[in-house]
């Protein structure tokens, strides 16, 4: 809380400062509005040589299409990834938080850090705040024991499975992975039935939509397909729908001149190291 | 009704070549009450740098505030501007620290990043989720009319001329279908070299 | 409108557990299923959970609940280990269990079934149910599958059975309430602790359960 002269001072965590006065709103008859939420489809496998998540694209805010092209597989390390469905907002929070947890272990550690690791402080985040942070997750990646893969659900419970597949078209997803998985697929047979999984959620699931994302986590290598599959091509537009210049009525005009006082160009030699001696 | 709908409001962002355009519509109502019509509820918060602020008014002040506040303290501290992207970073931040008693905006950043003049455009839930698309984004009450207009509008590579013809339009014509909003418009196109403020004209009712 | 009803409802493991004594260490014994409303979102779901290396715990309840119960105690003891250089009695880990589970009993729901082997007194089950009650029995059942086959474990439990015989009887006493209880399916786990090296693992699947004809 500010003082009247003293500045701001702002405190880690939430804040709860607007909690009463929306309950009051909401006791009125003014609802909060909706958040964004990825409707979404998720899903994860294990194959010979690592991990594979996939995800759509599709963002809502209650039946709106907010984002088209939203990206869901998340950074949490080197060797971790991450897929995120339920409330955007906590799902992206969520990652970036155990994703700076984790540098910072690896920074301490020296070591590259464990998907196991990942696992236990995301549950243990998400189990602190009893289900209100809304994020359902499924975290992959290859460590020293090899490729694993985890779904972490809203309320801090997980599990550790060969293929799984989150959010609203999960049961999509589940029976292409429940119809196509095997252990020790190949990397092209792996991609495929992800691809598949995620585009069963995108056809078949209203809160899941556009493009198909794929993350395939190697040992020492990751390649982040982004799209992966356009599952939706859109048509061309037939026509210019351009108006003409000068068909909006202007009432006033202000410039407001951007003028670059000085410039100044610092050139960086290439330093040359004495090594001798 | 929901608590966004109160003051009613609209303001979009779009993408063109080498510059970017922000607009929002002037009116500021208590329900069916017009109350102003000269009702600002775009921001500068650096010289290629605007902020959109629709939804609850009261919390659009208070999230300003708190938001200069903070934007001044990163000046200060780093000797420099904020760039747009690290500006969407604070204003989420802030946002999500209210996740369970959050304020009700949903903010558009519009904006060039220094020294590479790129466009920047991005937009957030109320809870501080950050969306950065390659085309338009839009927020308020008239927000699915605004969708509607920018989907059918909206063509990449836009000079400045044509990005405020097409801006303004989407804007007008989607807040005739919406009754919280209108009452004139309010529409900045940012370059380079410098930024065009224009008030259009609409309907007043 | 809500798309994602699947993952907002509360991970249940609703279950059928059982634990007993033998004659020279414990059995535990679980089904495989974890659902969320009427969506099965584990079907291999390993209920049976390391605390020590020669206690184990059945889980039931809330799948979060249990889970972080489980993490926390196999903390403590880990941490007890580590400094009194002895290995945990199970009497103490079910202290711990129960303490958690009746300080927080208005938070948590979890029923667990504490088993496990130690010098001191051999095999030992340990029951806590959804109040944070701890009472030890020979043999101890929990969730909603093992309203089912109360009278077949009452009918067909004996003490001091051999390894063999103490299989069996999970095997189909879980088979019984699995075939009945639609929150109970999948695989069968068993766990046999018995102090001579570390605690065999099992599991049942498809045609090795046995089936009930109706």
């Amino acid at each position: 809380m500010a003082g009247v002269l003293a500045t701001e001072r702002t405190l880690p965590g939430f804040s709860f400062e607007n909690c009463k006065r929306n309950s009051t709103l909401l006791q009125q008859g003014f609802k909060p509005p909706t958040a964004q939420k990825t409707g979404t489809t998720i899903v994860g496998i294990v194959y010979r040589d690592g991990v594979i998540l996939g995800a759509d694209t599709r963002a809502t805010e209650g039946s709106t299409v907010a984002d088209k092209n939203c990206s869901k597989i998340h950074f949490l390390a080197d060797n971790i990834y991450c897929c995120g469905a339920g409330t955007a907002a906590d799902t992206e929070m969520t990652t970036m938080t155990i994703m700076s947890q984790l540098e910072l272990h690896r920074l301490n550690t020296g070591r590259p850090v464990r998907v196991s690791t990942a696992k236990q402080l995301l549950k243990q985040l998400l189990f602190r705040y009893q289900g209100h942070i809304g994020a359902a997750l499924v975290v992959g990646g290859v460590d020293v024991t090899g490729p694993l893969l985890y779904s972490i659900h809203p309320h801090g419970s997980s599990e550790c499975l060969p293929f799984t597949t989150m959010g609203s078209g999960s049961l999509a997803a589940m029976t292409v992975l429940e119809s196509s998985w095997k252990p020790d697929l190949t990397e092209e047979e792996g991609k495929v039935i992800v691809r598949n999984a995620i585009a069963a959620g995108i056809f078949n699931d209203l809160g899941s939509g556009s493009n198909v994302d794929v993350c395939i986590i190697r040992k020492g290598s990751v390649d982040y397909i982004r799209p992966f599959d356009i599952a939706n091509l859109k048509g061309q537009k037939q026509n210019n729908y351009r108006f003409r210049r000068g068909t909006t009525g202007v009432l006033s005009t202000r410039i407001i001149p951007l003028v670059t006082e000085s410039e100044e160009i610092k050139k960086t030699e290439v330093e040359s190291m004495d090594t001798s001696a | 009704m929901s608590i966004l709908a109160y003051n009613g409001s609209a303001v979009i962002a779009m993408k063109g070549k080498d510059c970017v355009a922000i607009a929002s519509d002037l009116r500021f109502g208590i329900q069916g009450q017009t109350v102003s019509t000269n009702f600002e509820k775009i921001f500068e918060m650096g010289p290629h740098l605007y902020i959109g602020l629709p939804g609850l008014t009261t919390d659009t002040f208070t999230v300003l505030n708190k938001l200069k506040f903070r934007a001044n303290m990163f000046e200060l501290k780093e000797d420099r501007k904020i760039a747009p992207d690290v500006f969407l970073s604070m204003v989420s931040n802030l946002l999500y620290e209210r996740r369970f008693g959050p304020f009700f905006v949903e903010p558009i950043i519009a904006g060039l990043k220094p020294k590479t003049f790129e466009p920047f455009i991005a937009s957030m839930d109320l809870l501080g989720c950050p969306n950065k698309p390659e085309d338009f984004v839009v927020a308020g009450t008239a927000s699915e009319q605004l969708y509607g207009m920018c989907e059918a509008l909206w063509e990449p590579d836009l000079s400045p001329e044509d990005l405020f013809e097409t801006i303004s339009q989407a804007l007008v014509n989607a807040c005739d279908r919406d009754a919280l909003s209108g009452w004139g418009a309010s529409v900045y196109i940012i370059e380079k070299d410098k930024v065009t403020h224009r008030r259009i004209k609409t309907r007043m009712d | 409108m809500h798309y994602n009803s699947v993952i907002e409802e509360k991970l249940a493991v609703s279950t059928s557990i059982i634990a007993c004594v033998f004659d020279g260490g414990v059995a535990l014994g679980a089904d495989s299923r974890t659902s969320s409303g009427v969506f099965i979102t584990n079907r291999v779901a390993d209920k049976l959970t390391k605390i020590t290396d020669n206690i184990y715990c059945c889980r039931s309840g809330s799948a979060a609940d249990t889970q972080a119960i489980s993490d926390i105690v196999s903390y403590h003891l880990a941490f007890q280990k580590a400094e009194t250089g002895e290995e945990p009695s199970v009497a103490t880990a079910a202290a711990v269990f129960q303490e958690l589970c009746y300080n927080h009993r208005e938070q948590l729901t979890a029923g667990i079934i504490v088993a496990g082997y130690d010098k001191v007194k051999g095999g030992q089950v340990y029951n806590i149910p959804l109040g944070g009650m701890c009472v030890e029995k020979k043999c101890a059942m929990g969730g909603a599958g093992s309203t089912y086959v109360y009278g077949y474990m009452d009918s067909n439990f004996k003490e001091n059975m051999t390894e063999q015989e103490v299989k069996k009887f999970i095997l189909h006493l879980l088979a019984l309430a699995m075939s009945r209880d639609g929150s109970s399916g999948g695989v069968v786990n068993i766990c046999i602790i018995d102090g001579q090296g570390p605690p065999r693992k099992e599991f049942y699947i498809g045609d090795q359960i046995p089936k009930y004809g109706i």
